[in-house]
């Protein structure tokens, strides 16, 4: 008992001896066969640092309805439209960015951790365990800084292009550096055109950088620092070759890339498959005409043959990335089958880039329907995933969508795209903000056109509004939808959907929603109409308040006002129920129906003057009156009769009587005489201004605000 | 039998502190009043606390157990007072630099290299510059303690918000 008290003292060394004995690293690794015993282990899978993470990680799905972790997890913090995601990301990335720079400008701040454990030796600089490179400050490198070629190697390895030309003057040009690393510069120099590129860093900045397309133009910067590096180099060796060449044909300069290959075939020096695959892109700008280029196609098929080059997936993608830029019709589309068939035979599968070329050849937007896709998903989903191979792939489930919606008008063909991408690890290939909007765009519009109802309202569901917030157009899209189905809820809800979304201001939009509302509110639950109701009158004192911002604010978009049609569908909605509150709204919309656009619809206004009449609110249905005789409707004459004799409770005929009497006035209050003003206006069939405004004048100050 | 269940104690410890520096036992005299982490009651009783401040430490893994969900160890939140020491001042200035910025209570844990500080802060500053501003010191302070550095925010309208009680 008494011996085994000083373990304890030792008990972690020798915890850490017994683990370094059985750690997984010190095992023998089983023998694969049968053992004597008749057991078999398996062999020992060997694992990467993160595998056990990884594992983890894929038990969890992602989950739609929650905002995406790059966004703080807090109601105050979580963007709900374009406009704030795009904003609340890029400015977390700037406040990175400004760190960063500080941290660069003085790196002598941040050498040290201060708590390291005594017993750990304190070295002055970066003492950090484990040490992360990232959180290292970056060497700044200006005309004073000396510089060794360990410096070049280390801006040529993280591709810092303008510190690596900097470096490369500093240490004499291209006359004394070896040949060597200027073969390396010249490699990064070809692939980046002496530009510079975002840094991997900077995540957002690459996922929001708006997708400019590529202008197929001559970008290659002629007599640059590659050029130069280029005639410099002695021996020229085939690398260098390669390298210049395809930098050129990159960026479009075709001719000099042909040229230099042709140098290179004189010369006997040979080139690679992916100089080839390059050319092969470069034709188009060679050759003029169909039957040239493509004559000049196989032609340099035949020359990698001849070369003894084996081709990989690139060639068949350059080959189809060339036949889709020049052009659709019956001849391309049957060469782009035929060399599929071919590379096929010598097994070389179609990666997600030449499928796209593909799609583009095939699917025109005016061309015949044919249905490639579904051959193409068949193909795919045998696949277990799909990586990402080109830089063009992550195009691949954005056409593949637009197809779907566009040429095909296929909702089964759209569902097969979408789980592919949602299969796995596959969500990265959808490429940047940009691309994943458009891609959700079609999807939901296609849903929106062709799918039941129940399932367009469940995709809805999932994807609005933290993966995707739909724009103006397919907003509409989506009311279209509700107002077939007749989803009065959804409706009521859509309006907070438009002022979450930033499209409150858009009026056709506005204009739009209540048009469904006004088109099913008839058969809606007492409590859904509530809803709606509400939503219209909100609607209502959303504009009203953005008219007073703008005379108070002067912006450079100032809100348009509600139509005199938008107006009647609120007073025809909110005129269907009995809370104050809307007729409180109903009174306003009236009031602003003389100063609005276009005309109103007579025969809500005339319904809701006698109602109005009906709930003793004589001002209201006069207001509506004189705006009908105003404007001029035939509806005007009748529902003032109606409303008179609900007013004076008569029957018409007696009304009607007293109207053909003279010497109304005194005998009748304030409203009912504006509304046989209105009567006579109308019956006058055009307006008696001078009557009007002076019976106005005394009359309700609702009528008076309409002048 | 019991000094082996001791020992397996001892074992899940231990491995915290070097075993050079570990001492075997105490010879100053033990100083019972524990006052870190509690407040003083005051006179009117109009000191407002959160929940978390009106939970003494000793209520760790209790009734506050936040404090110690996704740590490695409650060993380590003591252990690090050092990173602490360091990394409140920042937060300091920061608050200082911006007087709307005010901050409740300050949580910081740790997750092997990985620190989480976690703030209650009022809506005062709007979104985008709270975006800005958390992805400042949020790299400015992993760049400063060369680890991963989490800042977990969580916005109230007003302090009045997050009062548990007044003593």
């Amino acid at each position: 008992m008494y011996t085994n008290l000083a373990i304890p003292r030792q008990w972690s060394r020798l915890a850490c001896l017994c683990r370094s004995l059985t750690s997984v690293e010190g095992q023998k690794l089983p023998q694969v066969g049968k053992s004597s015993d008749g057991i078999s282990p398996p062999p020992r899978i060997p694992r990467g640092p993160t595998d056990i993470l990884q594992a983890l990680a894929a038990t969890v799905g992602t989950d739609p309805t929650a905002a995406h972790y790059k966004y703080h997890d807090d109601p105050y913090l979580i963007p709900l439209s374009n406009f704030r995601k795009r904003s609340y990301a890029l400015s977390a990335e700037a406040g990175k960015k400004a760190a960063a720079w500080v941290r660069d400008q003085h790196p002598e701040l941040f050498t040290t951790r201060e708590w390291d454990p005594p017993m750990k030796m304190k070295t002055p600089y970066f003492n950090a365990d484990p040490h992360i490179e990232a959180f290292a400050p970056k060497p700044i490198y200006n005309d004073e800084s000396k510089v060794t070629e360990e410096d070049l190697v280390y801006t040529i390895k993280n591709a810092l292009l303008e510190d690596a030309v900097k470096v490369f003057e500093l240490l004499g040009g291209v006359d004394n550096v070896n040949e060597e690393l200027k073969l390396y510069l010249l490699q990064l120099i070809c692939f980046y055109n002496e530009k510079e590129p975002i840094s991997n860093e900077w995540i957002e900045e690459r996922w929001f950088s708006t997708a400019v397309k590529e202008r197929q133009s001559t970008t290659w910067k002629l007599g640059g620092l590659a050029d130069k590096i280029f005639t410099s180099m002695d021996p020229k060796t085939p690398e260098a070759y390669c390298s210049l060449i395809q930098g050129m044909a990159k960026y479009y300069q075709a001719e000099r890339a042909y040229a230099l290959s042709r140098e290179a075939l004189e010369n006997n020096i040979p080139l690679s498959t992916d100089v080839y695959n390059s050319l092969l892109v470069c034709i188009g700008f060679l050759k003029e005409g169909v039957t040239l280029r493509v004559e000049a196609l196989l032609e340099l098929l035949n020359e990698m043959n001849q070369q003894g080059i084996t081709p990989n997936t690139g060639t068949l993608t350059a080959c189809l990335r060339s036949l889709s830029a020049w052009g659709g019709g019956k001849t391309l589309q049957n060469m782009a089958l035929q060399i599929i068939a071919e590379f096929k035979n010598i097994g070389i599968e179609p990666n997600l880039s030449a499928y796209y070329y593909l799609l583009c050849l095939f699917c025109k937007e005016r061309g015949p329907r044919i249905d490639i896709l579904s051959g193409i998903l068949t193909e795919l989903e045998k696949k277990e995933s799909l990586d990402p191979e080109d830089i063009v792939d992550t195009s691949f489930f954005i056409t593949a969508m637009s197809v779907c919606s566009e040429h095909l008008q296929d909702m089964n063909l759209a569902e097969r795209v979408h789980e592919l991408l949602m299969k796995g690890d596959n969500y990265k290939l959808v490429g940047d903000a940009y691309k994943e909007s458009i891609y959700y765009r079609h999807l939901v519009t296609v849903a929106c056109r062709y799918a039941p109802f129940e399932k367009t309202m469940g995709l809805l569901d999932t994807l609005i509004p933290n993966i995707y917030v739909p724009e103006p157009t397919v907003m509409e899209e989506i009311i279209k939808v509700l107002e077939l189905g007749g989803a009065g809820e959804r409706l009521s809800e859509s309006w907070s959907q438009l002022v979450v979304f930033g499209h409150a201001r858009r009026l056709r939009l506005v204009e739009r929603l209540l048009e469904a509302m006004c088109a099913c509110i008839s058969y809606q639950d007492e409590e859904v109409k509530a809803k709606i109701r509400k939503s219209a009158a909100d609607m209502l004192k959303f504009y009203q308040m953005a008219e007073e911002r703008n005379e108070n604010v002067s912006t450079r978009t100032p809100v348009q006002k509600l139509s005199a049609a938008a107006l009647s569908n609120i007073i025809d909605l909110c005129s269907t129920g009995e809370e104050p509150e809307s007729w409180e709204a109903i009174q306003l919309a009236v009031n602003e129906l003389g100063s609005a656009s276009g005309a109103g619809r007579a025969d809500v206004i005339s319904a809701v003057a006698t109602t109005a009449a009906k709930k003793g609110q004589h001002a209201l249905a006069a207001s509506a009156l004189t705006y009908l005789a105003e404007c001029g409707f035939p509806e005007a004459m009748s529902a003032s009769v109606d409303t008179l004799s609900v007013m004076l409770n008569r029957s018409t005929e007696e009304v009607e009587t007293i109207l053909q009497g003279t010497d109304l006035e005194g005998k009748l209050q304030e409203s009912a005489m504006a509304v046989v003003q209105a009567y006579r206006m109308s019956k006058a069939g055009e307006p008696l201004r001078e009557r009007d405004s002076s019976a106005s004048s005394s009359d309700s100050e609702s009528s008076s605000d309409e002048e | 039998m019991n000094n082996v269940i001791k020992f397996a104690q001892s074992a899940i410890i231990l491995p915290q502190w070097s075993p050079i520096f570990a001492s075997q036992f105490h010879t100053s005299s033990a100083l019972c009043r524990v006052v870190s982490g509690k407040y003083r009651i005051t006179k009117k009783r109009d000191k407002p606390l959160t929940y978390e401040m009106a939970n003494p430490p000793h209520y760790i893994a209790h009734r506050k157990t936040w404090n110690s969900w996704n740590t490695c160890k409650i060993f380590t939140i003591f252990s690090m007072s050092l990173e602490l020491l360091f990394a409140i001042p920042i937060i300091k200035t920061y608050s200082q630099l911006k007087k709307h910025v005010r901050f409740v209570t300050v949580i910081i844990k740790r997750q092997f290299n990985h620190i989480r500080v976690a703030v209650i802060i009022r809506r005062a500053v709007s979104p985008t510059k709270m975006y800005f501003l958390l992805g400042y010191s949020e790299e400015m302070l992993s760049n400063w303690i060369q680890c991963p550095v989490t800042l977990e925010l969580q916005t109230v309208d007003s302090y009045q918000d997050v009062v548990f009680k007044y003593i």
